[in-house]
């Protein structure tokens, strides 16, 4: 389920909207994959920002797969996030696989510290499947292959299957533990305009990602107008919403909200909305 | 892997292993639902089960995964808890068209479940990442 990232939302909710709910949506269905459909660097901001909520306010433990290097946490996160301390930080493990056999691998290599390490990890974090998928070193020239889908589809169920196994692990330690999730993003096809291509790929990861979040750049004057540096439309959409929507008992409104509203300034503060 | 499958699968299923556990076969009537259901890869897929096909990989981490002979000897990897397969089948008709609801593979997987035909193998935690990870030599 999308709790992570919902949380992520309401723990940044402008202040004026108050910061009163701090806690996990309610019961999670056994697989929890979300998919950040949108701009890679706004993508890249909010996964960072859930590994980041998770590991501090949660204090998961979190696994973090990116091509590109992180050199320091961006400031508005080290504003933002109050209860971060170095010891949140020690949770997230950063991972730069360069290729998607790098990743498979180190994905799939996950089980293994499960007798040596204490706690198994709670969240896993993939920035950028379509580098890993899409780009230069996937295999394709250009177009999108049934190969390379059949490697959309290897990796997604790789994912969900290691979150599976994490989770039994995870309730082993402690039975009330909430299930291990899987956050990845991926660039939407409007920004490349390969849109056979990504739509392709995106087909594949629909099929294993139970909720997708995708952001959308509002253009309109109102943004402008507003002094901010950018506005973002975020919708949760996908059957995992739809079975939490279903399964909520005497709440008037659904356990994951579908719409929020992403609010960037000039200085790079990030606040949510919801809508 | 259930949640994956519609809900007359799913029964098809619970109905072959009640079946199986009572008689030890499966009855035609329920042979011809899974043909009905699952088309051309069903005939193809008793017939893995048939020939012991299918083993049930752990290693000491207690990671599970199941691994297939094709009938060309090739070994298929396919994982516990959502459908994959590396055969072409499974790419094409699943993946690429949307016309099958999983290969000949992973429905081999579900019949030895419901019918108790898995053969159990143990393997290291350095061997079950390669497979998982299809690195492993084939």
């Amino acid at each position: 389920m999308a709790d992570i990232l919902t949380l992520v939302f309401k723990t940044f909710t402008s202040q004026t909207g108050g910061r009163k709910e701090l806690t996990v949506a309610p019961p999670s269905p056994p697989t929890c994959s979300t998919l950040v459909v949108g701009d890679t660097g706004i993508s890249r901001s909010v996964l960072l920002l859930a590994a980041v909520t998770a590991a501090s306010e949660l204090g998961m433990r979190v696994v973090f797969f990116t091509q590109t290097q992180i050199q320091s946490l961006p400031l508005c996160l080290q504003k933002r996030v109050p209860s971060l301390s170095p010891e949140s930080l020690k949770k997230i493990k950063f991972s730069y696989p360069r290729t998607v056999g790098e990743l498979l691998q180190q994905v799939a290599g996950l089980h293994e510290s499960a007798n040596t390490s204490p706690t198994p990890p709670s969240l896993i974090v993939v920035d950028g499947l379509e580098g890993y998928l899409c780009g230069p070193g996937a295999g394709g020239l250009g177009g999108f292959h049934p190969g390379e889908q059949s490697c959309a589809a290897h990796l997604s169920a790789l994912l969900c299957d290691t979150a599976a196994f994490l989770t039994q692990l995870l309730r082993r330690c402690s039975p009330s533990s909430a299930p291990c999730r899987v956050i990845a993003s991926f660039r939407s096809a409007v920004d490349t305009g390969e849109a056979s291509a990504t739509d392709s790929a995106l087909d594949v990861l629909d099929r294993y990602f139970r909720v997708r979040c995708t952001l959308d750049r509002d253009g309109s004057y109102e943004a402008a107008a507003a002094g901010l540096q950018e506005v973002w439309h975020i919708y949760l959409s996908g059957t995992g919403i739809a079975e939490a929507s279903s399964t909520k008992d005497c709440e008037d409104r659904p356990a994951v909200a579908p719409e929020w509203k992403l609010l960037i300034s000039p200085d790079g503060l990030m606040e949510f909305e919801l809508v | 892997m259930r949640s994956f499958l519609p809900a007359v699968a799913e029964q098809l299923f619970r109905d072959i292993q009640q079946t199986h556990q009572e008689t030890s076969q499966i009855p035609d009537d329920l042979l011809i639902a899974l043909k009905f259901v699952f088309g051309p890869c069903a005939l193809q897929a008793l017939d893995l089960v048939d020939q012991h096909s299918v083993t049930c990989l752990s290693s000491p981490s207690g990671r599970k995964a199941f691994q297939v002979i094709g009938g060309s000897g090739r070994l298929y990897t396919c994982f516990v808890s959502c459908h994959y397969c590396p055969c072409p089948a499974f790419a094409y008709t699943v993946l690429r068209r949307n016309e099958g609801l999983l290969c000949k593979h992973i429905l081999a997987v579900y019949l030895c479940r419901a019918t108790g035909g898995t053969q159990q193998e143990s393997v290291s935690d350095q061997q079950m990442s390669a497979l998982l990870g299809g690195t492993a030599a084939p």
